[in-house]
């Protein structure tokens, strides 16, 4: 009886806490009308959607893609290209740029899931850096490095030029966050946990290991590259270094860490705390580089000290002080029942 | 028609011939052992069945079809699961999760149900039940005595419904009540239909609990028959002893 209220209890504070950000996050650009922190939170919640689709892949599976940036970078392309060359309907064109980077990401997944581990990372990371090529040296279609400049929304203050963009972010990161939390109770979502745990043995129980891998890596780079769809547009201009830097890359897999891979909320809560940050330091010290040593420390501080990330490590030390309070340890749970359950043969 | 056989399955590493042209057969509802010593290649012939490795040659028939040359998801979605020798589990998932893994059928429908709070789930709390690991179902796999990874290994197998079972080692590293537990549950779902081939060292058990004994020396199967016929033969006794 107790626990059940505990567990309401509980289920209450969850649901309510998660309804108001949800409206936080909706009312946030009147709460914040200053054209600045409105850009700054359309940046926040872009990479809390970038971080979340890059863990679809990585955090399941194990499999850690440096190449996300591509995916990002192919999007906008796409976008911006079907935009100004052939004047499709922009916000259409965000939404074919998920298709189009999923059909993308099944002939490279194709290709780089054939390898496993540090492979994997180096396979990701040249296609970051053929698509910086092919994007400078197809001049006719991607403008080459001189980018190419999309037309501004129309019918929209200055004022309020960010609105629509943050909320199309923020719809992509609800729906990468639904489609994680669903795939993380499915059978598929377990097959895929199953994979970073032992490949092999996953694939002697009936996963088809090949399959499994390829649908979430191209789940992930598909809303990846809506993503960059989204934010072409936002930005009116594209060019090579913009999209096609390890940077994007880099920053989604450092906010994933920072807020925990193995949780749904952990690599958006990362981003949470990265933007502004950055941003707020970039603003501090401008030209300086310094907000890039801050994150190559940040790096290290969380390898060294908080290996799982902050929602993850804030869970176990939850469980450990629950354990703690009611007097008995995991291990000790475990080796009673261990007896009972070799005593049944007896 | 055999239920299962193979015919002529090869597979050198280098220089070494580890499986050499066997030909095995064994029966439908039957619990039958491969045994040998060390090296004998037994471990490397259930790798070969189940595609965890390709052979150079030969064939695997399973109900009149071969399922030699697919892949370890396709074998087992055939029907034919395996355990192995040093138990393999998903260490970091939990107890229920680990069940949950298995697949029985493919499908969209099958891969997007509800794993958690679903039919899958219910089913998973059955087979905990039936090996007496409800009350760890939250914990982490990698927190169970050998013993209990050992039937935790098996009851997740049971989920994917495989008709024939390949154990490897059942009863290594477990103590003789753990011992009891696993070959108890082995024959009760074999006289539910599940038809079983076993890799075992421990010759008490393998006599007690098998049907069928192959032998295997040096990648060879150099006899076959019942176990009393087996405990006798002079090849086998050559084998073991003669080194």
């Amino acid at each position: 009886m107790l626990s059940g209220s505990k567990e309401a209890i509980g289920r209450f504070v969850k649901w309510g806490t998660l309804l108001l950000l949800v409206c936080l996050a909706l009312a946030y650009p009147w709460l914040f009308p200053n054209p600045y922190l409105r850009f700054v939170g359309v940046m926040t919640v872009m990479y809390m959607g970038l971080a979340t689709s890059w863990n679809l892949m990585a955090g399941n599976t194990g499999y850690v893609s440096l190449g996300h940036s591509a995916f990002f970078g192919v999007g906008a392309y796409f976008t911006g290209i079907m935009i100004v060359r052939f004047d499709m309907p922009p916000f259409a064109m965000v939404a074919a740029a998920g298709v189009f980077v999923g059909l993308f990401a099944i002939v490279i997944g194709w290709l780089a899931l054939r390898t496993r581990d540090a492979s994997f990372v180096i396979v990701t990371l040249a296609l970051v850096y053929i698509m910086l090529l092919l994007a400078q040296g197809w001049r006719g279609l991607t403008g080459g490095s001189s980018g190419l400049s999309l037309p501004r929304m129309e019918g929209i203050g200055r004022e309020d030029a960010h609105v629509p963009f943050y909320f199309a972010f923020l719809i992509l990161l609800a729906v990468v966050l639904f489609t994680t939390w669903w795939i993380g109770r499915s059978k598929f979502g377990m097959g895929l946990v199953a994979i970073r745990g032992d490949e092999d043995k996953a694939a002697a129980l009936g996963v088809n290991t090949d399959l499994y891998k390829l649908i979430a890596f191209v789940l992930s780079a598909g809303f990846t590259g809506i993503g960059g769809g989204i934010y072409v547009y936002w930005f009116s201009y594209i060019e090579p270094f913009f999209v096609f830097s390890i940077t994007i890359g880099v920053n989604m897999i450092l906010m994933a860490l920072l807020g925990g891979t193995r949780s749904l909320f952990g690599p958006a809560l990362g981003a949470l705390l990265l933007v502004p940050g950055t941003q707020y330091l970039i603003g501090e010290y401008g030209s300086t580089q310094l907000h890039v040593v801050l994150t190559g420390l940040l790096l290290g501080a969380i390898v060294m000290v908080l290996p799982m990330g902050i929602i993850p490590s804030l869970r176990s030390a939850a469980a450990h002080l629950w354990s703690a309070s009611s007097g008995a340890s995991s291990a000790a749970t475990c080796t009673e029942s261990d007896e009972v359950a070799e005593g049944v043969g007896r | 028609m055999t239920y299962f056989s193979t015919y002529s399955l090869s597979r050198s590493f280098g220089g070494v011939r580890a499986v050499n042209d066997a030909t095995v057969e064994i029966e439908q509802g039957k619990i039958s052992a491969l045994i040998g010593p060390n090296g004998s290649g037994k471990t490397t012939f259930f790798n070969l069945v189940t595609g965890m490795i390709t052979a150079d040659a030969g064939k695997v028939l399973f109900k009149g079809s071969s399922i030699g040359g697919l892949k370890p998801h396709q074998v087992a979605l055939r029907g034919v699961g395996r355990t192995f020798q040093i138990t393999r589990l998903f260490r970091e998932m939990t107890v229920l999760e680990n069940m949950l893994v298995p697949v029985r059928r493919f499908g969209v429908r099958e891969l997007l149900k509800d794993a958690v709070g679903g039919s899958e789930a219910a089913r998973a709390m059955l087979w905990l039940d039936r090996v007496g690991l409800t009350k760890l179902q939250g914990e982490p796999a990698a927190n169970l005595s050998y013993g209990q990874q050992k039937l935790l290994e098996l009851a997740s197998l049971m989920m994917s419904e495989p008709e024939l079972v390949l154990l490897d080692e059942p009863a290594g590293g477990v103590n003789p009540v753990m011992i009891q537990r696993i070959s108890g549950l082995v024959r009760e779902l074999n006289s539910e239909g599940t038809t079983f081939f076993i890799v075992e060292h421990n010759m008490p058990l393998v006599m007690d609990l098998c049907d069928h004994v192959v032998v295997f020396d040096a990648g060879i199967p150099i006899a076959k028959g019942t176990p009393d016929v087996i405990r006798d033969d002079p090849k086998v006794i050559e084998a073991y002893l003669g080194g």
